[in-house]
């Protein structure tokens, strides 16, 4: 076993001894240390509701987040390629002060500086903490996004669009029809990133005080502090199957949206 | 030079940077013409060729297409393109579309014909160049050759005026050029007016009506095939046809 592994064991078996220790069990060994006792997975299962409002926050945030900065990040990364004067430089600016500050201040500076308001939908209100954080989170995500953008685009061969204006299309519908749906298919990698950094960022948002899933763990686990690396787990398989599942569905969109190749040439 | 030419190009000059690549270039050609450019590479043919649908701008000159000036700023260069056909070196279909996509385009989001007009007009232009049995392939499923014919099919479905092709077999393997220049020679049987950039001379010396000879961005020498190729008048002429010819 390396190093490494030989470490991590020692270090999770520390902590599951000192949890032992706190709760009076006796030490059952090293299976005990991964799985821990079964009182404390009670206590997770039992709080298994409280989590799940937090996961959902967190989905809600995420999804919220991803999709304002598609809307935001796409025509940024493509007015960075094709745009130019003023309009290009002040995306270029936006971009690289989003991406140059930390997310913390980003959220701060949305919730207690800018105070956005709460937003009634009739049905649902959002609260402005919520509006806070999906404005933050987004607008980052829109300033990393549209590299993917930038990136795609500018790797379309120009020999594409020339060809697209040779038939008479003008420079936006020859994007349009050419460059855009072959960019998109090439940002498919870039965005499973994207998408699995925003998911895991959505934890940031206890800085303005909304209770997700990460901040909802580590309330519970205050609260029984035996339960630490249980409570952790169980979150971490909770973040595992929401990242997982959209990477397969992200290929899935990949492969079936993939364009053909032959043998020939 | 008569007042009714289809398309006159006088006096055409172009610089890339400091570098003039094109010097007073002129030539006319009538309705149904193939005038086929030729000249060592880097001779300045390529770029004459896309002066006239403006995907290289000129900056001195004249071009008149069916009377009407191409390099005059106030022209909508969109409307220019859609009666002027071009072929690319490297094909450039559009990589994302099948076959049919490739050259319904044009007609569909051009012309804005129907999806079910757009998609018949396609699929008659690859029968019109062979390829009735390839409608769905995508390019990276097809030959170079076959490529090619779905190329020139893209230009064919807008219906155009004027041909442009930019050395469309150069990239292609010997085995495919023959292919490629079956379907233009159907072209120039049906009467289009083409004007071929191509080292193929045995195409230019069979379909061409004139033959205009490039070197360093001047137009060194011009004629009828069997002038040029069997009495040239310009000693350069004669240099640079013997050097194809060894490999031809």
């Amino acid at each position: 076993m390396s190093v490494a592994g030989t470490l991590a064991l020692a270090a999770v078996e520390s902590l599951g001894a000192a949890a032992r220790a706190t709760a009076g069990a006796p030490p059952t060994g090293l299976s005990t240390a991964f799985v821990g006792d079964a009182v404390d997975w009670e206590f997770v299962f039992r709080n298994a509701d409280y989590l799940g409002v937090g996961a959902l926050l967190t989905i809600g945030l995420t999804v919220a987040s991803i999709l304002l900065g598609f809307v935001v990040g796409f025509p940024a990364g493509a007015v960075e390629v094709y745009g130019d004067g003023y309009l290009k430089r002040a995306v270029t600016v936006a971009g690289i002060v989003l991406r140059g500050t930390p997310i913390v201040v980003i959220l701060i500076v949305m919730y207690f500086v800018v105070g956005v308001p709460q937003i009634n939908l009739g049905v649902a209100s959002i609260s402005s903490a919520m509006t806070a954080g999906i404005l933050g989170l987004g607008l980052r995500s829109a300033a990393y996004q549209s590299q993917i953008f930038r990136a795609t685009l500018a790797s379309v061969d120009d020999g594409q669009l020339e060809a697209g204006r040779s038939i008479g299309l003008s420079r936006f519908e020859a994007v349009r029809y050419v460059v855009v749906p072959q960019a998109l298919r090439r940002s498919i990698p870039g965005f499973q990133n994207e998408f699995t950094i925003v998911l895991k960022d959505t934890s940031i948002v206890f800085a303005i005080g909304l209770a997700e899933l990460l901040t909802r763990g580590y309330d519970l686990f205050s609260e029984q502090t035996t339960a630490v690396l249980e409570v952790i787990l169980f979150i971490s398989a909770i973040y595992f199957v929401l990242t997982f599942t959209t990477n397969r569905a992200l290929d899935r969109l990949g492969s079936y949206y993939a364009i053909p190749e032959g043998e020939s040439t | 030079m008569s007042d009714d030419d289809f398309l006159r190009v006088t006096d055409v000059s172009k610089w890339y940077g400091e570098e003039q690549v094109l010097h007073d270039v002129s030539f006319e050609m009538d309705r149904g013409d193939v005038t086929v450019l030729i000249g060592p590479s880097g001779s300045g043919k390529s770029t004459m060729l896309r002066c006239v649908n403006r995907l290289a701008e000129a900056q001195e000159g004249s071009i008149l297409l069916d009377g009407e000036e191409v390099l005059s700023p106030d022209l909508d260069v969109d409307e220019l393109r859609r009666e002027v056909g071009m072929v690319f070196q490297g094909f450039n279909l559009f990589a994302h579309l099948t076959a049919v996509g490739n050259v319904a385009l044009g007609p569909r989001r051009v012309l804005g014909l129907s999806e079910t007009e757009a998609r018949e007009r396609a699929e008659d232009q690859l029968e019109r160049v062979g390829l009735a049995d390839q409608l769905d392939s995508y390019p990276a499923e097809l030959s170079g050759g076959q490529q090619q014919r779905v190329g020139i099919a893209r230009a064919l479905a807008m219906e155009p005026k004027l041909m442009l092709f930019d050395e469309p077999t150069s990239a292609l393997d010997p085995e495919l050029i023959g292919e490629v220049l079956e379907v233009m020679h159907g072209l120039v049987d049906e009467g289009m007016t083409m004007l071929v950039v191509t080292h193929e001379m045995s195409f230019a010396r069979a379909v061409a009506d004139e033959i205009v000879f490039l070197d360093d961005g001047r137009v060194v020498e011009r004629g009828p095939p069997e002038q040029l190729f069997e009495r040239p008048e310009e000693e350069r002429t004669g240099r640079f046809l013997e050097r194809i010819a060894s490999h031809d």
